[in-house]
């Protein structure tokens, strides 16, 4: 292990903190949105349009990562993949398995997305019901 | 074929409006376009299978690596309370002037943009601290609002800032393929150090005008019954000391190691996070719990920027896939007035987008669709560079979706109208278009500096 060893590190922690944290990050809401409009919606409209773009945007892109990306890094494990320069980590494939771990993670927090948000339409229903008697 | 990328930059605009998270209102909607398109021959999957080697190039990229580091040194010294000390003690060293309280807050903006660089703090802090002092001393709703707004979003443009990081990133890559486009096969190379250099005279200029205006108009904004100079105490020096020579330092070691040709942008945004966290444990501002909270919303943000990432260029990948290059080459090859026609189009284009998009899905989405067919029109990269960046710093003040004006909003006590705030920042607008104007004039406002480094 050496300085170059030591420079690779730093991406690898890199690579780390944003495709771990992504789907930590989806569950506290802090991707950006466009909320013009979504802003204005009633709680109920807005779970219905979490569910929709999880359902219909989210999981598709993320199974779709996973899939074409999984042959990808296959074969950076057969050939255990090493760094390009001399003196690197020798662990380009497991940098590369990160992106399966990602999309991965993000396909679970979605599942998680359309419970949660099923649960909040059917309490905000509840809550109507309660409210009319 | 080529239009169906068009209507697929129509759909993603009215998906991103529903509001979805912006990277997969991006990749998504791109996917279920390619998945019709494949199932009727007029889409070329095989631009799909480049996917995984683009995620592993965003992955090891060493210049974004500067983002999470950047993004670390603000929270830390949000966190250490430098941006409270330095409002304090230059409203002791102006609150004598009659309109001292809207310079300190310009002041202190750039001092913050050069340090921090993470606008919904600035915002945030000074909105906070300085908003209430300026309505109790007589300023006008609006103009104070604004003159924070507009001084918090100088982050963005005034190095080392993590916007123009994203935009070298994606500008260097853009240079490459026009030169490699022109047949040029040992192609010239732009950085993001060289945005650096190049954004200091028009940042300082943007200040600049910024003080203008405010030394202008400010007393013509405030009631004068109400503005007695309170502020009378004598000022101390050692408080005055204390508050700026941490960001100073800061901001010298950081531009300077740049500057200076001691580092690479991603380096010396490392020597800042150390810095920051060196200030904030001499400022015993800091602890294990704090810490933790730092590294938590550098994480967030660091997802959140990244992601975005992701999605753009699963989107970039379709939208070539349906010939939407060559759309855009046509488009402006046909175009009437050449090389000035064309910036000029694509700069009210990007101003027009910023009203809905943020400067992130902007440089991601829009800056590597156009930059190589503008930069084969032999336009200097670096001059392209900052003319968006300014322009897309508008994005952040431009309602109804200007982040400064919701992180204000948030703050601002209830008797800021929001229609007040939007009044407030207009001006500023025209003063950044007026600084667009200039550089469009003078190009050398931009290229001199670099070029002498």
């Amino acid at each position: 292990m050496g300085w170059v060893a030591m420079q690779e590190s730093v991406m690898y922690l890199h690579g780390m903190v944003f495709l771990l944290g992504a789907a930590h990050t989806l569950r506290v809401n802090e991707h950006v949105r466009v909320d013009i409009f979504y802003r204005t919606f009633s709680p109920e409209k807005q779970a219905k349009v979490d569910i929709f773009g999880s359902l219909v945007l989210l999981m598709p892109v993320n199974l779709f990562i996973f899939f074409i990306s999984f042959d990808y890094v296959v074969s950076a494990w057969k050939i255990l993949e090493d760094s390009q320069e001399a003196g690197g980590i020798p662990g380009v494939f497991l940098l590369k398995s990160l992106i399966l771990a990602f999309s991965f993670t993000m396909v679970l927090q979605g599942v998680a997305e359309v419970i949660a948000n099923f649960l909040k339409i059917s309490q905000q229903k509840q809550l109507n019901k309660e409210v009319a008697k | 074929m080529e239009y169906l990328a068009l209507v697929m930059f129509l759909a993603v605009c009215l998906v991103l409006l529903l509001g979805y998270p912006v990277a997969y209102s991006l990749a998504g909607t791109a996917l279920i376009f390619a998945g019709v398109g494949a199932l009727f021959g007029v889409f070329d999957t095989s631009y799909l299978q480049a996917v995984p080697s683009r995620l592993f190039g965003i992955i090891s990229n060493q210049t974004l690596i500067a983002v999470p580091l950047f993004v670390f040194m603000g929270v830390m010294l949000e966190k250490s309370q430098v941006a409270e000390n330095l409002l304090i003690a230059m409203g002791q060293v102006f609150g004598r002037l009659k309109s001292g309280l809207a310079i300190s807050v310009v002041l202190v903006g750039m001092l913050l943009a050069a340090s921090t660089g993470i606008v919904g703090a600035t915002v945030v802090t000074m909105g906070l601290l300085s908003l209430p002092t300026m309505l109790k001393q007589g300023y006008s709703p609006s103009f104070a609002s604004g003159a924070i707004c507009a001084t918090g979003t100088l982050g963005q443009i005034i190095p080392p800032s993590i916007a123009l990081v994203l935009l070298g990133d994606v500008l260097s890559s853009s240079f490459q393929q026009a030169q490699l486009n022109m047949g040029i096969f040992s192609p010239e190379s732009v950085s993001v150090g060289d945005l650096f250099v190049g954004a200091l005279v028009p940042g300082m200029l943007l200040v600049a005008m910024y003080l203008l205006y405010v030394l202008i108009f400010a007393s013509k904004q405030i009631d004068s019954s109400l503005n007695k100079n309170i502020n009378n105490e004598p000022i101390s020096s050692i408080g005055l000391f204390s508050a700026l020579f941490p960001p100073l330092v800061l901001i010298i070691t950081v531009l300077g190691s740049i500057l200076g040709g001691f580092a690479t942008p991603t380096e010396a945004a490392g020597v800042g996070a150390s810095g920051s966290l060196v200030l904030a444990l001499i400022n015993k501002k800091i602890d294990i719990q704090k810490l933790k909270d730092v590294m938590m919303s550098t994480t967030k943000v660091t997802s959140m920027v990244f992601l975005i990432l992701i999605g753009a260029s699963i989107f970039s990948l379709v939208f070539r896939g349906f010939g939407g290059e060559e759309l855009i080459e046509e488009l402006f090859a046909n175009l009437p007035g050449g090389v000035f026609a064309a910036v000029l189009l694509v700069m009210v284009v990007i101003f027009l987008l910023g009203f809905i998009l943020d400067f992130i899905e902007i440089t991601f989405v829009v800056v590597p669709l156009v930059a190589p067919v503008l930069l084969a029109m032999g336009i200097d990269p670096i001059w392209l560079g900052i003319m968006i960046a300014v322009n897309l710093q508008t994005s952040f003040l431009t309602p109804p979706f200007g982040f400064a004006l919701f992180y204000l909003r948030g703050v601002a006590p209830p008797e800021v109208k929001t229609s007040d705030i939007y009044r407030g920042v207009t001006p500023f607008i025209v003063i950044q278009l007026i600084l667009l104007a200039c550089l469009a004039l003078w190009p050398n406002l931009v290229t001199w500096l670099p070029s002498l480094l």
